[in-house]
């Protein structure tokens, strides 16, 4: 492989990464913070995405940046609903509970979906400023590949600026340890779920407006991007955002690689590496055991 | 006295002390009330025969699968209601099941019989190394490992298109004849079906099925008492996933062939569904579930295109007001009748 | 009450050390327990009795140290092999099987017992049921036999831990504070089942116990910890007497 192709097939695996890791993050803060498992992350993504189709459908040339801010507050609204609607009554149940009521969502989410968009693919070009390629070190690079490790780079210093360095992040951190605590010095819990749940929701949304140019945008984006973020929240070890980040750095590897080396074993090789982390680590590489 | 004692449920003039405990503890087993326990069953069973005879053929198609996912549910629910272990991985088993008749065929020219009794085995023979792997992790963890093993099976079976034909699936004449009339077809599954549940009623019942719920309630207890926890969750699963097969061949007579859905990751959310639906708390549950999904689906799809939207809300509802599904609303159902006839009297 | 040439020692602890990290919880415990006695072990929090208690059921590997019992090595061997030879210790509540019975969690520990756990074919009654009664009617529980555990009262339920750790046959019996958070009411009837089982099962008990009056009234010997030392230990009216004990007691809980 010359360095033209290794840069492209480098920054292809980034952008990957990139994506993946909008998704996983939000899916781990969320974990994180509150303890369980939300599959129907994936419908945040896939409404974030389907929103793109339709601010863009009606405004063709700016149509992509307000979708930037319309599809994550589409996602927000969904998830604090979905918060304080159904969640809010099955904190402390059994992981189970939680993981039925957010995959019946994701069943209920799909069909709607399918009442408001249809069933046909959508798709939708980049905004012209990044459509295109440009020249690096000889190869051609997808402009819009910057975009996507660009928003990966401001979602994760804006969370790593949130959880260190405000006091709503001490409260995020501290609410797993010891919510009873967090309680008697005034915090108001209730508000801090919904606002950590509506956080995650809110970068669902994101990933899926900034992957909708790349993508088919249409239905099963959901379910099967949750099977992704799974296994990259996995792997890192759920509730680690920087788990989060090497998860998916070594999963957008994976799959370029294998793409690259053995094509008709690419599709099997993410999840052989899952159950290969596990077998050794069974909490992912930065997670902790489960008490 | 005790010549009498066959009698003394029914003959309560005086109200027994204390509250009326609903499961009793089973007394060491006198014949009569052997007798009694299985009536029920037995009765549950003929109803099941004399409906080959009065139903459309249509439906006992229809039975058919309700009785491979009855298996199906059941089995998966030794994980999740008596053991406590949420795997999102069974279709890996069920798919497994299908492909080794489907691939007997294809391959070997296997006849049915064969491939049919073969199943289980394989099923369990494959559930050792995935049950040794995934059964390190715990709760959330263990849930999506087998979830990756599920999706691991799928993409394997859609991307081997030499040894499985692919996306396709395998398609034949492999089902004998004689079970793909409806009614032959649905005696069979059923005489299969009955003699599974036994056998999972007898594992529930069994000493290692009491050491899987008390693991379920409080693992590290069980393990201070000097049972080895991993290893008896590794036997749960395996036994589970030999079941799980052994539905997976059943479905075969009424699908008729072998694809690659069977064993992705959602295919392994139906039994859970059916399980929460009919109530993994008990042991019919599951199989009541099944029935009530296929037969809810089938009637939905036909009238109605939002299937999973329906699917879902019943979930959502179950989950969070009906915890203990179906069985479990029936038998408060049934405290209230008989509190209620009781007053009467 | 016990005459103390009649009685063999059954469990011998010599030096016992545990650290963790830079800290001492046990420094040097010399130990001895007599077949048939009550003995208990007192001392202000963070003594080191809970961990002297691991130690012994093996929860917790010596730092240094060697444990006696019946005339067999058992320092360092692993919980389960501790439990089969005899001891066996009552946890808190937050150890039953919320969710099962009172005579079902009885059967499983005696499936433990039996090693019948391993069996997927005869119901888990036969033979067990019966055993299963005699258990929970020791410790006075008949009445509740078929209550879910969680459904039972906190005293009821501290019997259904003495039950789980009586279903493994033990010859020497750890019970942690078995009377905490009770009612009088209830803590009457915790003492006097342990002293039924010492004079009718003829079992072996160390306990630890937070009320003076409790330990006094039942026990035969009492050792006094502090700081990861004992102190003081001889029979129980001795120990009363003892001025170091008094200190200690007078200091910090009194």
């Amino acid at each position: 492989m010359d360095l033209s192709a290794f840069v492209t097939q480098s920054i292809g695996a980034l952008s990957t990464a990139s994506s993946l890791f909008i998704v996983a993050a939000g899916l781990t803060l969320v974990f994180g913070a509150l303890r369980l498992i939300n599959i129907a992350h994936g419908s945040f993504y896939m409404y974030g995405a389907l929103a793109a189709t339709t601010v863009v459908g009606w405004f063709p040339d700016s149509g992509f940046w307000i979708a930037l801010i319309v599809g994550p507050l589409v996602a927000l609204v969904m998830g604090v609903g979905v918060e304080m609607g159904v969640l809010r009554r099955l904190y402390g149940r059994e992981h189970l509970t939680q993981l039925l009521a957010t995959f019946a969502l994701l069943l209920i989410f799909a069909d709607l979906a399918l009442r408001f968009w249809g069933k046909n693919v959508r798709s939708i070009n980049p905004p012209k400023v990044v459509n295109g390629n440009f020249g690096l070190v000889g190869a051609r690079v997808p402009a819009y590949d910057m975009v996507i490790i660009a928003a990966a780079i401001v979602v994760g210093g804006g969370l790593w600026l949130l959880l260190t360095h405000t006091t709503l992040g001490w409260k995020i951190r501290a609410v797993v340890d010891d919510p009873e605590v967090l309680v008697c010095s005034g915090v108001n819990i209730r508000m801090l779920y919904t606002g950590v749940f509506g956080l995650g929701a809110l970068l669902a949304g994101l990933a899926g407006v900034v992957i909708a140019p790349q993508q088919a945008v249409g239905p099963g984006m959901d379910a099967q991007i949750i099977v992704a973020a799974f296994i990259v929240a996995v792997i890192g070890g759920l509730g680690s955002i920087t788990g989060a980040a090497i998860g998916s750095l070594i999963i957008g590897i994976a799959e370029t690689l294998g793409a690259n080396l053995a094509p008709s074993w690419a599709s099997t090789f993410i999840y052989l590496l899952m159950i290969v982390v596990l077998a050794v680590r069974p909490w992912g590489l930065l997670g902790t055991p489960e008490r | 006295m005790s010549t009498y004692g066959h009698l003394d449920t029914d003959a309560h003039d005086v109200d027994p002390p204390g509250p009326d405990t609903r499961s009793a503890r089973p007394a060491p087993a006198s014949r009569t009330v052997l007798l009694r326990r299985a009536t029920a069953p037995v009765a549950l069973t003929a109803v099941m025969f004399l409906l080959a005879f009065t139903l459309g053929s249509t439906t006992l198609v229809t039975m058919q699968e309700v009785l491979a996912f009855a298996v199906f549910a059941t089995a998966t629910n030794l994980l999740l209601g008596q053991a406590g272990l949420v795997s999102f991985g069974q279709a890996v088993f069920f798919g497994i099941g299908s492909y080794t008749v489907a691939l007997g065929w294809l391959h070997w020219q296997l006849p049915f019989w064969a491939t049919f009794v073969l199943a289980p085995f394989v099923g369990a023979l494959v559930a050792i190394p995935i049950g040794l792997v995934a059964l390190r992790a715990r709760k959330l963890y263990f849930a999506l490992s087998t979830l990756a093993f599920s999706e691991l099976a799928y993409q394997l079976a859609e991307s081997r298109y030499n040894f499985t034909k692919g996306a396709n699936g395998v398609f034949g004449p492999f089902v004998p004849t004689a079970l793909t009339q409806p009614r032959t077809g649905y005696l069979f599954l059923l005489a299969v079906t009955v003699v599974s549940l036994l056998l999972l009623w007898k594992v529930n019942h069994s000493p290692f099925g009491l050491v899987l719920r008390a693991i379920r309630e409080n693992r590290e207890r069980v393990q201070a008492l000097g049972v080895n926890v991993y290893l008896h969750q590794v036997a749960a699963f395996v036994i589970s996933g030999a079941f799980c097969a052994l539905a997976g061949a059943m479905f075969v007579i009424y699908s008729q062939s072998g694809y690659p859905e069977l064993l992705d990751w959602t295919t392994s959310g139906w039994p859970v569904f059916m399980a929460v639906i009919g109530g993994m708390g008990t042991f019919l549950g599951p199989a009541l579930g099944a029935l009530i999904y296929q037969f809810g689906h089938d009637q939905l799809v036909l009238y109605f295109s939002d299937w999973q939207l329906v699917l879902g809300a019943v979930l959502l509802v179950i989950v969070m007001f009906w915890p203990d599904g179906l069985m479990g609303a029936l038998a408060r159902l049934g405290g209230v009748i008989r509190r209620w006839w009781k007053g009467r009297r | 009450m016990s005459d103390e040439t009649a009685h063999d020692i059954l469990l011998s602890a010599r030096g016992l050390v545990r650290d963790f990290g830079p800290f001492r919880a046990v420094d040097g415990v010399d130990l001895d327990v007599r077949s048939g006695t009550i003995h208990s072990v007192i001392g202000p929090n963070g003594a080191g009795k809970t961990t002297l208690f691991r130690l012994l059921t093996g929860i917790l590997r010596p730092t240094a140290g060697s444990l006696e019992f019946a005339g067999e090595q058992l320092a360092g061997r692993p919980t389960h092999v501790v439990a089969r030879r005899g001891i066996v210790q009552a946890f808190q509540t937050t150890s039953i099987f919320p969710r099962l019975t009172a005579h079902e969690s009885v059967c499983a520990a005696l499936v433990s017992k039996h090693r019948r756990s391993r069996d997927l074919i005869t119901w888990f009654h036969r033979g067990l049921a019966g055993e299963a009664s005699q258990v929970l009617e020791t410790v006075g529980l008949s009445d509740v036999a078929d209550e879910q555990a969680r459904a039972l009262s906190h005293g009821d339920q501290r019997a259904l831990e003495v039950a789980l750790a009586l279903a493994m046959s033990p010859r020497l019996l750890l019970l942690d504070e078995p009377t905490a958070g009770m009612s009088p009411f209830e803590s009457h009837k915790m003492v006097q089942l342990v002293q039924r089982l010492a004079k009718e099962e003829q079992l072996t008990v160390i306990l630890s116990e937070h009320d003076m009056d409790t330990v006094f009234g039942i026990s035969d010997r009492v050792s006094v910890m502090h700081q990861g030392r004992v102190l003081a230990d001889g029979p129980a009216p001795e120990v009363r007497r003892n001025a170091d004990v008094m200190a200690i007691y007078l200091g910090s809980e009194a």
